[in-house]
């Protein structure tokens, strides 16, 4: 039943249950009231209607909750707009908690709380929805205080904005399929994200996802041949050197070709030296048919392994590329048949960029374009070697390209 | 220039007129023989296909006298033109096929100069913001640098614009004394090389007027010695941003450890600076070979962000030894003429760069007295002026009226 839950805060200022009419047609089907601050007129009547009542403290069994950020370009005071190491926009996604959530707990279905910081843009909402969605989560509905009020106050253009959030809900609601698809990836971060592994581990996956490289969380301690599939790289970044058995793991997918990226942390430097390609920070070597980049120092900023990592493996093997896209986040997957991918892209900015356009890896002979709105549209593909570049018309938050090889 | 001068040579050609400059005295072209002239070559070509660019470059090299003289045996350094981020597009056109110099014109020049008995080649540009090298910055941009590696053996990337695979900055004087700066600190390609190749496009520019083959120059200063986030003491290890305060506006100076402006009481505008930035920066790293690559490209500014840019094709290259030369070409099958200055198109409010590299004697800009052969200017004309005109009339229609 989990699976199919999609949840939704019950806001404290609502305190009559004729309020529940605002769920009717929508995707919503379950309610977080915390104990003692939901009327239970409200709890019995959402009973009464079949929705599901859980206790945030309590999730029903096969969901997963945890904390996240409110997603978006972080604007500080005013409309200023806080500035990342390179200058650009700062950006916050819960899509790589819900990657690693949904790593820890497999099978389970996991919930972001991430309530509203102050008072939001009402038009944030449907991100704040997506930016879960589209790497399988789902966010749990939290209103503010003011969009709260002025939604049961029933004010006509706050309603639109409502209307737009549960059809963002609805979208994906729709589209259970696309959660059988597997998110493709270049790049594992092997860690246990946990203790002093924590830090960069999780920041890692936060900043390998901000370079739109396709990342896989990879469990050290739960790591297979399979794990490594179709992977080109990577990263090994943990303050401890790797037991016997992942240190073999990573080593065999090494000599198979692939590359491994890490510190002075993991030990004697496997290989041979291959001086030949070194670069300012890391000493490269070989070792059967891949490499070791190994660093010349620990490891201490995630943001610049992230950067690194995107050069060591080369943009030539991008599996998503933009352009004109402003601050975007990306998520590829492709159907158990291989013969239909997504690509799902999320704009972060307040206003949706123009002209963007994306070059997708792989020959696919078609396309249609999907917005949050459930409107499809056809893409404007031009084919390329072994990719398609599609240029999408101008979308506000979130657009999902599905093709077909 | 004479062409197949060496920098030394032009030095010596220059050293009795720099003096002139160094003293504080202005130099003009009234006090000094006429300023050196070579031919010019103009080719059509409508495509990047080698099977059609290829030719049209060797024959144009071959008007020209041929490059043979100049490059066999050397390390040739070419300098092109990837102004922006990679992943701004001009709408959703390639960038390489509006505003970035073609990889395929800079793969036939690679492939031309190698054939020529060139030894190494080193092909050169100051990326955006960054360290990452050539070939990624390429691919980011939808681009295939192997179009150039392979284009010939021996070649190799240098993002020009930190201290990249040197041990030091290089410092090149400008042997005139300098409109602003008397000499540069810069990478160490600009140096370790025989020859330098200026490949740029053809291209107005927001505040420089015209972008040509030396106007390609400025991006030969590195962003961390005359970049916005450079040292104040010394040059910063990565660039960051772009050379607006030091370069475009003086608003500050580069790193003590650079060579300083020579006045900084001259007036701190971008019109006037980076004219005289871009001559100081030619003379003191001359080009022997300029080639502006107009086959696809755009009108209204240097990329993207110029407003009312819009793509174009002219479907023409222009090349020559002698850059000043060769803009002067270029802006003529623009449309503009060459001999304008301040307040004339494409220079209405900034001051000409050929003028003022015709004033210190680096080329004629009369084309009166430059041989153009191959295409006649007429027939390659691409009448950038008359959609100049036309967008500005539109532009000052779409102004609000503030008369009272």
């Amino acid at each position: 039943m989990s699976a199919a839950l999609t949840p939704f805060r019950w806001p404290a200022s609502w305190k009559d249950a004729s309020a529940l009419a605002l769920l009717n047609d929508t995707s919503v089907n379950c309610l977080l009231a915390e104990s003692g601050a939901t009327p239970g007129v409200v709890v019995g009547e959402a009973m009464r209607r079949g929705l599901a009542v859980v206790d945030p403290t309590a999730p029903p069994a096969g969901v997963s909750i945890t904390k996240g950020e409110w997603p978006g370009v972080q604007a500080s005071r005013g409309d200023a707009v806080v500035a990342g190491p390179t200058g650009n926009p700062w950006v916050d996604s819960n899509g790589w908690r819900v990657r690693l959530e949904a790593a820890r707990h497999p099978g389970a279905r996991v919930w972001i709380d991430a309530q509203p910081k102050g008072l939001v843009s009402p038009d944030s909402y449907p991100l704040a929805f997506a930016d879960a969605a589209a790497y399988g989560g789902r966010w749990i509905i939290s209103l503010d205080d003011r969009f709260a009020a002025d939604v049961a106050q029933g004010k006509a253009d706050v309603l639109a904005s409502w209307k737009k959030l549960t059809a963002a809900a609805r979208f994906f609601d729709d589209r259970k399929a696309w959660s059988a698809y597997t998110p493709e990836a270049v790049l594992g971060i092997i860690s246990d994200f946990a203790g002093n592994n924590e830090y960069i581990g999780q920041e890692l996956l936060n900043l390998v996802a901000r370079t739109n490289q396709q990342y896989r969380v990879l469990r050290k301690n739960q790591l297979a041949p399979a794990s490594f599939a179709h992977l080109r790289a990577v990263i090994y970044a943990d303050a401890v050197p790797p037991d016997p058995a992942v240190r073999n793991n990573i080593m065999a997918f090494v000599q198979a070709g692939g590359l491994l990226i890490t510190h002075p942390k993991w030990g004697n430097a496997p290989g041979i030296r291959a001086s030949n390609q070194d670069n300012d920070k890391y000493v490269l070597r070989i070792s059967g048919k891949g490499r070791i980049a190994f660093a010349k120092s620990e490891f201490d900023d995630p943001w610049a392994i992230a950067q690194e990592s995107v050069l060591l493996i080369s943009h030539r093997y991008d599996l998503l590329r933009f352009w004109n896209s402003g601050s975007v986040g990306s998520c590829f997957s492709v159907a158990p048949d291989r013969k239909r991918a997504l690509a799902q892209v999320l704009f972060y900015a307040d206003r949706g960029p123009e002209d963007a356009g994306v070059r997708v890896a792989g020959n696919f002979r078609s396309g249609k374009l999907w917005t949050l709105d459930g409107k499809v549209s056809n893409l404007t593909m031009v084919p390329q070697k072994d990719a398609v570049e599609l240029h999408l018309p101008a979308v506000a938050r979130y657009a999902a390209a599905e093709l077909e090889a | 220039m004479p062409s197949n001068c060496t920098r030394r040579d032009w030095l010596k050609s220059v050293s009795v007129l720099g003096g002139a400059c160094l003293a504080g005295a202005p130099f003009s072209r009234a006090f000094a023989a006429p300023a050196p002239t070579a031919p010019v070559s103009v080719g059509r070509c409508r495509t990047y296909d080698p099977k059609e660019l290829l030719p049209v470059m060797a024959r144009m090299f071959d008007q020209i006298g041929g490059i043979g003289k100049l490059v066999r045996g050397k390390t040739v350094a070419i300098k092109f033109n990837l102004t922006g981020m990679p992943d701004w597009r001009l709408g959703n056109l390639p960038v390489a096929e509006t505003h970035f110099t073609n990889p395929a014109v800079v793969g036939a020049a690679v492939s031309l100069i190698a054939k020529a008995g060139a030894a190494r080649i080193r092909v050169l540009e100051s990326a955006w913001s960054t360290t990452d090298p050539l070939e990624e910055f390429l691919l980011q941009g939808n681009l295939e640098p192997l179009e150039i590696l392979h284009a010939a053996p021996n070649v190799e990337f240098e993002n020009t614009n930190y201290l990249g695979r040197g041990k030091k900055y290089s410092r090149l004087m400008v042997p005139t004394g300098g409109y602003i700066y008397p000499g540069f600190d810069l990478n160490h390609s600009f140096t370790d090389c025989d020859v330098f190749v200026s490949i740029a496009k053809l291209k107005e520019h927001t505040t420089a007027g015209y972008t040509g083959a030396m106007k390609n120059c400025f991006g030969n200063a590195p962003a961390t010695i005359y970049g916005d986030g450079a040292g104040v003491d010394e040059p910063s290890l990565t660039p960051r941003g772009g050379r607006g305060d030091c370069l475009h506006d003086g608003r500050r100076q580069p790193p003590k450890s650079a060579l300083q402006e020579k006045d900084p009481r001259t007036p701190r505008l971008e019109t006037y600076r980076v004219p005289r930035i871009v001559v100081d920066l030619v003379a003191a790293r001359p080009i022997h070979l300029a080639i502006v690559e107009g086959i696809k490209s755009i009108t209204g500014g240097e990329g993207p962000w110029a407003p009312g840019a819009a793509p174009c094709s002219p479907g023409v290259i222009i090349a020559g030894l002698n850059p000043v030369c060769t803009d002067a070409v270029s802006l003529a099958v623009m449309s503009f003429d060459p001999m304008g200055d301040r307040g004339s198109p494409p220079f209405e409010k900034c001051d000409s760069t050929l003028k003022l590299a015709e004033d210190i004697g680096i080329g004629t800009r009369d084309l009166k007295r430059i041989e153009v052969v191959g295409v006649p200017i007429q027939s390659a004309i691409f009448d950038y002026a008359k959609i100049r005109a036309a967008r500005q009339a539109k532009q000052l229609q779409q102004q609000p009226d503030k008369r009272g």
